[in-house]
């Protein structure tokens, strides 16, 4: 077997990633076309694949040092591709960079937090909620807990895989770098932990900004997790298929397998967690995330599940799926998919509705935003009507329809449906108003129809590139895993494939789980 | 495992690479090696002793499955069916809140259930007197040992023979 293998980055390959690139930008592009005023298509792709591949990026850099800090000697064959993951972070930079930009000049609406006279008592967008948040959701602040905290992960990252590098030139019989990467590894678990969960706050849960939920920066970093590490495996197995790798065995596949499937179990806990604490507590403006997503976007809701959980379970839940390249890479094929998934219905839904908010604003002024309260109302469920396990989210709804109007008590509303002529409310009081239009609402109810034409006009309805991915979609995943790659095996091409002066490099070598099956050739005969 | 009692030859390696060896070198020769006994797993003996894979993980996923579904259905009699509580303002049915519960009952299921299935295959019950060989074998000692009980001498012989081949450091025979 030879040890002192060097990664050629072929000719043939560069053009397939560049041509995939391109096929990125025209996507990205394309998904301006025909967008809203805001350009939310094409913003909330950007920023969906931009922070889904600098997160992967991260969590590589994370999981080494985990590894790194744990004395681990299995990964040691496989180090040199995290080190070069983890190098995209820099890229990242330049990619959330476009975001923070956006956000000083106001280039998109991504954010409702960064309205413009959001936090002003006297202007007509003030919003108590958010006042109340600012001093944590403001450019500064976002600039600060977005790309410098990536510079500063960026930074970790460089040192190590420099110290790395280094380590292949010299022979050291006194393990000097060895000691210094386990500085520098152990040093990042709690920067890149404490700062990992207010970098997705920043960016991806202040999207639904009234919105919070203390679960939400350890599901979102776990779903990146994921998908970064069914990248690495799927990346294993292809370079193996290219003849790179053949001292990675499958037994080293085996232990990635269980984390891609413990992890994957993982997920669905803090997945359920979220769901389980928020339908629990049954507090309107929590419950109103869950309620939209389940409403509107069924597919995303429980395609996700699907996804990220019951295909990894099941798939990878015997010993032998996770030591054949087949159903590993179709596996981590998947789970990769559905965590790029993921992250598109974290992002999607909340920014269409708050792009939907404030066009409404804009268009008819004070009275639009009581217009789209009044939406909100109209499409509260009817519960005898649901199924009973969700009842608990849809009653609070209901309870929904108080943001803003709370501002202004004694303004009309004109309800909507089959008396939205003739029946003028005057809101009595925030609770009242509450049951009055509950009331009105289960008075006609008869009239769906009537609400169906609402669903069209608010645009909360089907909407390729929001309620599922479309082909632009698609195009500018393939872009930015394009640049990725083209990234990664960029950093692969510049160092040896196994750092042979690693001193856990024999131990890698000779990994094994112990784990027999019938049929398999070989065995754990290294000798 | 039966009742009876044993005579067995048994003899001692000091390495488990020894031991590996001699394994090969007793299937090679078709001798019937009555067990294997080592102070930690040794990696890769299975297949040279020619064991199948266990199934102890299949009955593993029976006994999940069954506890899962016990757990949930238990649940969903109890509180919806058979006596309906409202509690918390949740649906009399409240699916998500049953869902730990669910998970719990799977774990205890499978765990339970699996440790049961293997103490039984195993012949280990409270109150059962262990059959040692020899103590060090949990200490030090490497240990392939052939039964003996109905023999001929001519067997016995081969045995001895292949344990000073393969260079066991000792050679002893007990009846367990």
């Amino acid at each position: 077997m030879n040890l002192n293998t060097q990664f050629v980055f072929e000719s043939k390959l560069k053009r397939n990633l560049i041509i995939g690139m391109v096929i990125g930008a025209v996507c990205l592009a394309w998904s301006a076309v025909g967008d809203d005023a805001f350009y939310t298509r094409f913003w909330t792709n950007y920023l969906h694949n931009a922070v889904f591949f600098t997160g992967i990026a991260f969590t590589a850099m994370f999981f080494l040092s985990g590894q790194i800090t744990a004395f681990a000697g299995w990964m040691v064959v496989i180090k040199r591709l995290w080190e070069a993951m983890s190098q995209f972070m820099l890229v990242g930079i330049v990619l959330l960079l476009v975001v923070v930009i956006g956000v000083w000049g106001h280039l998109h609406h991504l954010y409702h937090w960064n309205t413009p006279g959001i936090t002003d008592p006297s202007s007509s967008v003030y919003d108590e909620i958010i006042a109340g948040k600012a001093g944590f959701l403001n450019p500064v602040f976002f600039t600060i807990g977005t790309v410098g905290f990536l510079a500063i992960w960026y930074f970790w990252a460089y040192k190590l895989r420099q110290n790395s590098l280094a380590q292949d030139e010299h022979e050291t019989p006194s393990f000097d770098y060895y000691k210094r990467e386990r500085k520098w590894a152990a040093s990042f678990l709690p920067l890149g932990g404490f700062l990992s969960t207010v970098f997705l706050w920043q960016l991806i849960m202040s999207i639904d900004t009234h919105w919070y939920s203390t679960m939400f920066a350890w599901y979102s970093t776990i779903s990146l997790f994921l998908g970064g590490l069914a990248l690495f495996i799927a990346l294993i197995l292809y370079l193996q298929s290219k003849g790179y790798l053949e001292y990675v065995t499958r037994e080293h596949l085996h232990d990635l397998g269980k984390y891609l499937f413990g992890i994957s179990i993982f997920w669905t806990y803090l997945w359920f967690d979220q769901f389980m604490l928020i339908w629990y507590g049954n507090i309107g403006e929590e419950t109103i995330y869950f309620k939209e997503r389940m409403d509107n976007y069924p597919v995303l809701f429980w395609g996700n599940l699907v996804l990220n959980f019951v295909v990894p379970f099941f798939v990878l839940m015997r010993n032998d799926t996770k030591r054949k390249a087949g159903t590993l890479f179709f596996a981590a094929l998947l789970v990769f998919f559905g965590h790029w998934l993921d992250f598109f219905y974290m992002i999607k839904p909340g920014a269409r509705i708050a792009a939907i908010e404030a066009m409404e604003h804009s268009e008819g002024g004070h009275h639009g935003s009581l217009k789209s309260d009044i939406k909100d109302l109209s499409q509260a469920p009817d519960v005898s009507k649901m199924p009973r396990v969700l009842a608990g989210v849809s009653a609070a709804a209901a309870e929904q329809s108080h943001q803003g109007n709370e501002q202004q008590p004694t303004e009309k509303i004109p309800v909507t449906g089959q008396g939205a002529q003739d029946t003028d409310h005057q809101e009595p009081a925030h609770g009242g108003a509450q049951a009055d239009t509950h009331g009105e609402h289960a008075h006609h109810a008869g009239d769906h129809d009537g609400h169906d034409g609402h669903h069209e006009e608010t645009g909360r309805g089907f909407q390729l590139g929001y309620t599922l991915p479309g082909f632009q979609e698609i195009g500018v995943l393939i872009g930015f895993l394009s640049l990725f790659l083209f990234f990664f095996f960029r950093q692969l091409e510049r160092a040896p494939l196994l750092p042979l002066r690693d001193p856990f490099l024999e131990e890698s070598l000779h990994h094994t789980t112990g784990v027999y099956i019938d049929g398999e050739e070989g065995g754990h005969d290294h000798h | 495992m039966s009742a009876e009692s044993k005579k067995v030859l048994y003899g001692l390696y000091n390495d488990e690479e020894e031991l590996k060896s001699a394994v090969k070198t007793a299937r090679q020769g078709h001798l019937d090696i009555m067990d294997v006994y080592t102070p930690f797993p040794v990696h890769g003996l299975d297949p040279i002793l020619g064991l199948s894979e266990s199934r102890l993980h299949i009955l593993g996923f029976v006994y999940g499955a069954t506890g899962a579904l016990f757990g949930f259905l238990f649940m969903s009699w109890a509180l919806a069916k058979d006596w309906p509580i409202l509690f918390g303002g949740k649906p009399y049915w409240p699916v998500p809140s049953f869902i730990p519960i669910t998970f719990e009952m799977t774990v205890l299921f499978a765990a339970w259930g699996m440790t049961i299935t293997f103490y039984t295959i195993c012949g280990m019950w409270p109150g059962v007197k262990a059959k040692i060989l020899d103590n060090r074998i949990s200490d030090d000692k490497f240990c392939i040992a052939f039964d003996v009980t109905e023999v001929e001498q001519r067997v016995v012989s081969s045995f001895k023979e292949f344990f000073q081949r393969t260079g066991a450091a000792e050679v002893h025979e007990k009846t367990i």
